[in-house]
């Protein structure tokens, strides 16, 4: 159909002012259920990372009772006493992915002597490749890790990086070294005085 | 109308099958079929988005401009989308984050585009409502199709619940996209076949 210039941009302007209008109004409506579902499968990330077991709605509940939250020097992180009776802390991460920035959470023992496990809460991963550090398999093998040396895969550590995706299973290592060298020392120098 | 829903049905599910016929929606297809779940939520996500947007496009289909009638279609379909993703995100979580960032490509989804050019834009709402469920639902048939039998032979699970009885060896390539490559070529080669040889039949 044609229309004058006028017409045109008075028709836009209106079908844009609506179209806003009708997400503003579900945004709205969905916001706070939305904002609760994150805080929960953040707190089921930092379990999950400590080794201990909760799931689903659970996660909230088990959190709220055994993880307490301590600041220092200017490192927010979580201590709970796991399932086997000893501390373990876990510390938020962030770093470099392939695509985009990966953050989540590494566990440790009380003694910084080996990593308790790890969890991811945001990557933008190529999925069905690099995606796949969200999976079990993989993660689990970081259970256990001793801190002493660097982090390597291979058939010595007992590591696998996920095939086709080298790049992001590197970005993932380099991460962890990163952490192991930088926030944990600073933690361990923090802890010591 | 009785008749046209039907005409419309049957060529939306099987002669112009969005997925095996006309080689639409391949991206989404091949990445969220690994699993019925995802597949489910994703086709249904499509169904609510190309009726309502084919519906909303239809209605508004003697007012729109025809120098803008693409920006309109993608911000009523882009509209329509963004509540869908935020719906599941409140009531899925789970399947949200499975899904990741295929809900948003939806817009990008050119079944939904394509039924807003084809039929929405000269057709009266009603009818381009059923158009645009029909396409979605022939969309998600196909869909539900690869996925079970990716989920059966790469999980040994069907909707999660686990079917291996007979612990067979699960096929690692079903999980990832190359298995849905294999799935979809198979399907598109079956329905091509049926189609020929109908036709084949009637030229005699």
């Amino acid at each position: 159909m044609k229309k004058g210039y006028i017409y045109t941009i008075i028709f836009i302007a209106a079908v844009s002012i609506v179209f806003s209008g009708i997400l503003a109004g579900v945004n709205a409506a969905y916001k706070k259920k939305i904002e609760i579902n994150e805080l929960a499968a953040e707190k089921a990330s930092i379990l999950y990372s400590m080794g201990i077991d909760a799931k689903g709605a659970d996660a909230v509940e088990v959190f709220d009772e055994k993880v307490s939250e301590t600041t220092v020097s200017g490192i927010k992180f979580y201590s709970a006493v796991a399932d086997d009776g000893t501390t373990v802390y876990s510390i938020p991460f962030v770093g470099a992915g392939l695509w985009g920035t990966i953050r989540g959470y590494i566990a440790v023992d009380d003694a910084l002597t080996e990593i308790k496990g790890i969890a991811f809460t945001e990557q933008n991963e190529t999925p069905g490749l690099g995606g796949r550090i969200e999976e079990e398999w993989y993660k689990e093998q970081f259970r256990g890790v001793s801190l002493g040396t660097e982090i390597t895969y291979g058939e010595d550590a007992g590591i696998d990086a996920i095939t086709g995706a080298t790049s992001t299973s590197n970005a993932v290592l380099k991460i962890m070294n990163e952490f192991i060298d930088t926030t944990l020392k600073e933690l361990e120098e923090a802890d010591g005085e | 109308m009785g008749n046209e829903i039907k005409t419309v049905f049957y060529r939306n599910l099987w002669r112009e099958n969005p997925v095996i016929r006309q080689i639409l929606g391949i991206c989404s297809a091949l990445a969220v079929t690994n699993r019925t779940v995802n597949s489910l939520v994703m086709g249904v996500g499509l169904m609510f988005v190309t009726a309502f947007s084919s519906l909303t496009l239809s209605a508004l289909r003697e007012h729109i401009p025809d120098r803008i009638r693409m920006i309109v279609q993608t911000l009523v379909i882009a509209a329509y989308v963004i509540i869908v993703d935020i719906f599941i995100k409140a009531n899925l979580p789970e399947i949200s984050k499975a899904l990741g960032p295929y809900v948003g490509l939806i817009i990008t989804n050119c079944i939904i585009m394509g039924r807003a050019e084809a039929f929405a834009r000269k057709n009266p709402p009603l009818i381009s409502f059923f158009d645009g469920l029909f396409a979605g639902i022939g969309y998600t048939v196909i869909l539900l199709g690869i996925a079970i039998i990716r989920e059966i032979l790469g999980f040994g699970t069907i909707f999660g619940f686990n079917i291996n009885f007979i612990d067979f060896t699960k096929w690692t390539i079903m999980v990832v996209p190359p298995g849905a490559f294999f799935m979809i070529a198979i399907f598109i080669w079956i329905a091509s076949g049926i189609m020929d040889r109908r036709k084949k039949k009637e030229a005699k």
